[in-house]
């Protein structure tokens, strides 16, 4: 990861208690980033482009998404992220989701997505997945974002 | 329904009564037929009888003219002779004398059926015998040697009377009889007035029964064509309703599944939640009970009997029982949802060799029929066109249940067999296995729902999902069995499944 910044997690899940056992499971597989969490897709997106210490204005983020949003579906997150003058389109995106519809999968791909990942149900395949999550985010390198 | 049903029943109505009234014209026509020809032999015998009449009639005149003729001649032959003396007189008038009682008898037997005539045929013969004897005595007068004349002019006062009389009754006779014939002649004119009008009306009525079923049949035809049309329009339109019901029933379906689909994916996520946290939970009982075991040792007397009860029983036994429930709810959302998704597949119709699919379901589970030492027979399939995987799933579902629910008291033994039958494909899996009771026999069916004793692992889901897919192949299953006698599931199957337009997501 970058030397002088830490990457920022900015985890997108409306449901709050995968929220949590995302996180306790990230933190189990030795991830310490900060991470900050949003429930809704309207303040995630203010946070990601607009916040001063958003990845837009400030250092490097990981963002994991989840796709069943209140307000907006996940797609137009990653549709505003990955648009071609956006700051934030070298930024890694894990959609994690509990879809395993094909057409979804690949649309996601096609817009830039750079991880799917559908939650198992069982817990213990969720909770192991989420652990190899966290060992992988530990090890990726994540650019710094567009700011000129 | 039943509105469309009283037009039909009026005009079925209409039709019989149409019908029959054509067969009893027709029927009239032949009795027509019949009195016509019925008069025409009548009349014709009739005519018969009479020119017989006239014959028996003209005999009888003729007869009466010859014993005319007889008398006269007989009467020539004594004259003559009582002149001459000459012997052939006397021949003839004894010729003559012999002929006169046959002509009369002759008579007699012609006219016996009449009593007048018989009375004077009576009468006839009396006097010509009395007429005989003057005229035999007076030829004896004569041959005896006296002058004849005067034993005939001494005879000819009663001679002249009975002659008289004679040729009165003669008259007579031939009057009665042409009289007779007369009358006969009227009624035969009668007769033959009565049988020509029967026949004339008899014709009459025939040609208007003609006409009347000749124009009762075009009419007929004329109705039938007219109904012949509307029902081709009917079923066109009968067509056009099954077509747009299906299309409904597709889209009604389509939507359930969606349904279906949106409501198990949804009920993931919380289930997600749910198992998640009972996992926490049981992870945190580990060092709560070493703080236990710590407390216990280092200061028993924090350790309440309650607090170790809770730790050690009532939270492993709560969560062991949310586990058991969620993991068999997730089960359950997770059959929905490859119900629903088995529904959005897009069915790829093709020729499905089902001998070899078959073998294929068979070699799958071969580990499973060894083991239980069951014997499966497969007997010749017909090929149809279907969606491979559909087919395979399902005859796969059938075999692996007649599989599961053996009868413990006897070998296993499952057969497969299929026919054509009617545009359809039918095939049998058969087992004599411990069977089902007829009254689960639509139940079975059904998601979640299980028949007989639950000594086996599963959800009720193998059947429901036969049967969703025997649906969309645009089959049927069935399923015929009693409790302890095996069973026989039957597929239905189209010859051949139309290819679909597109997935119907």
């Amino acid at each position: 990861m970058s030397q002088h910044q830490t990457v920022n997690i900015v985890m997108i899940e409306d449901d709050e208690g995968h929220a949590r056992l995302i996180e306790k499971n990230i933190r189990r597989a030795g991830v310490n980033n900060p991470i900050r969490h949003f429930l809704e897709g309207t303040a995630a997106l203010k946070h990601l482009f607009d916040a001063p210490d958003g990845p837009a204005k400030n250092g490097p983020a990981l963002v994991l998404l989840d796709l069943n949003l209140p307000d907006m579906s996940g797609i137009d997150i990653l549709q505003r992220m990955k648009a071609d003058n956006s700051p934030l389109k070298r930024t890694p995106v894990v959609v994690l989701t509990t879809t395993d519809d094909k057409v979804e999968i690949e649309r996601c791909y096609d817009l830039g997505a750079n991880v799917y990942i559908t939650k198992p149900v069982n817990y213990e395949t969720f909770a192991q997945a989420i652990r190899q999550l966290g060992l992988f985010l530990s090890v990726i390198q994540v650019p710094d974002p567009d700011m000129d | 329904m039943k509105r469309q049903l009283e037009p039909n029943d009026l005009m079925l109505n209409s039709q019989r009564r149409a019908n029959r009234a054509i067969f009893s014209a027709v029927a009239a026509g032949f009795v027509m037929l019949a009195v016509a020809a019925g008069a025409v032999v009548w009349a014709f015998e009739r005519s018969q009888d009479y020119s017989e009449l006239v014959t028996h009639t003209v005999e009888v005149e003729a007869a009466v003219a010859n014993l005319n003729r007889l008398n006269e001649r007989i009467e020539a032959a004594r004259r003559g002779y009582l002149l001459e003396s000459d012997p052939r007189f006397l021949e003839t008038f004894d010729e003559t004398a012999v002929e006169i009682p046959v002509q009369i008898s002759r008579i007699a037997d012609l006219t016996s059926d009449n009593p007048d005539q018989v009375k004077r045929i009576t009468r006839f013969r009396a006097l010509t015998d009395r007429y005989l004897s003057l005229l035999k005595d007076s030829i004896a007068d004569k041959q005896a040697g006296g002058t004849g004349v005067t034993a005939a002019s001494l005879l000819d006062e009663e001679d002249i009377i009975i002659v008289q009389e004679l040729r009165k009754l003669s008259d007579e006779m031939g009057l009665a009889e042409r009289r007779l014939l007369i009358a006969r002649e009227a009624s035969q004119r009668t007769s033959v007035l009565i049988s020509t009008v029967t026949a004339a009306i008899s014709a009459l009525l025939l040609v208007l029964v003609a006409f009347g079923t000749i124009w009762a049949t075009r009419r007929t035809l004329r109705a039938l064509t007219a109904t012949g049309l509307e029902l081709q329009s009917l079923n066109e339109d009968l067509e056009s309703a099954v077509t747009a019901r299906t299309a409904e029933l597709q889209r009604a379906n389509a939507e359930i599944q969606r349904f279906a689909y949106i409501v198990s994916h949804d009920l993931r996520s919380p289930l997600v939640n749910v198992m998640g946290f009972t996992a926490e939970l049981d992870a945190a009982i580990k060092p709560l009970s070493e703080l236990i075991d710590k407390v216990e040792e280092q200061a028993p007397g924090l350790v309440t009997e309650e607090t170790r009860y809770a730790v050690r029983e009532d939270l492993p036994e709560a969560i062991g029982f949310i586990r058991t429930s969620t993991e068999k709810m997730d089960r359950l959302i997770n059959a929905i949802l490859r119900l629903s998704r088995e529904g959005r597949r897009v069915l790829s119709p093709g020729a499905v060799d089902m001998n070899t699919l078959a073998g294929e379901v068979v070699d799958s589970l071969q580990h499973r029929i060894d083991e239980n030492g069951v014997t499966v027979e497969t007997e010749p399939l017909p090929t149809v066109v279907t969606d491979r995987l559909a087919v395979e799933q399902i005859l796969s579902n059938l075999v692996e249940n007649a599989l599961k629910y053996l009868a413990p008291d006897r070998p296993g033994r499952i057969t497969i067999r299929g026919r054509k039958n009617l545009g359809r494909v039918l095939i049998e899996v058969e087992d004599n296995g411990r069977g089902i009771d007829p009254r689960d026999h639509e139940r079975i069916f059904d998601l979640f729902r299980r028949s007989g004793s639950q000594d086996q692992p599963g959800e009720g889901i193998g059947l429901a999902h036969v049967r969703a897919l025997a649906y969309r192949l645009g089959g049927t299953i069935s399923c015929e069995s009693a409790l302890g006698e095996g069973a026989t599931f039957r597929l239905s199957l189209p010859t051949a499944l139309a290819p679909q337009q597109g997935a119907n997501t």
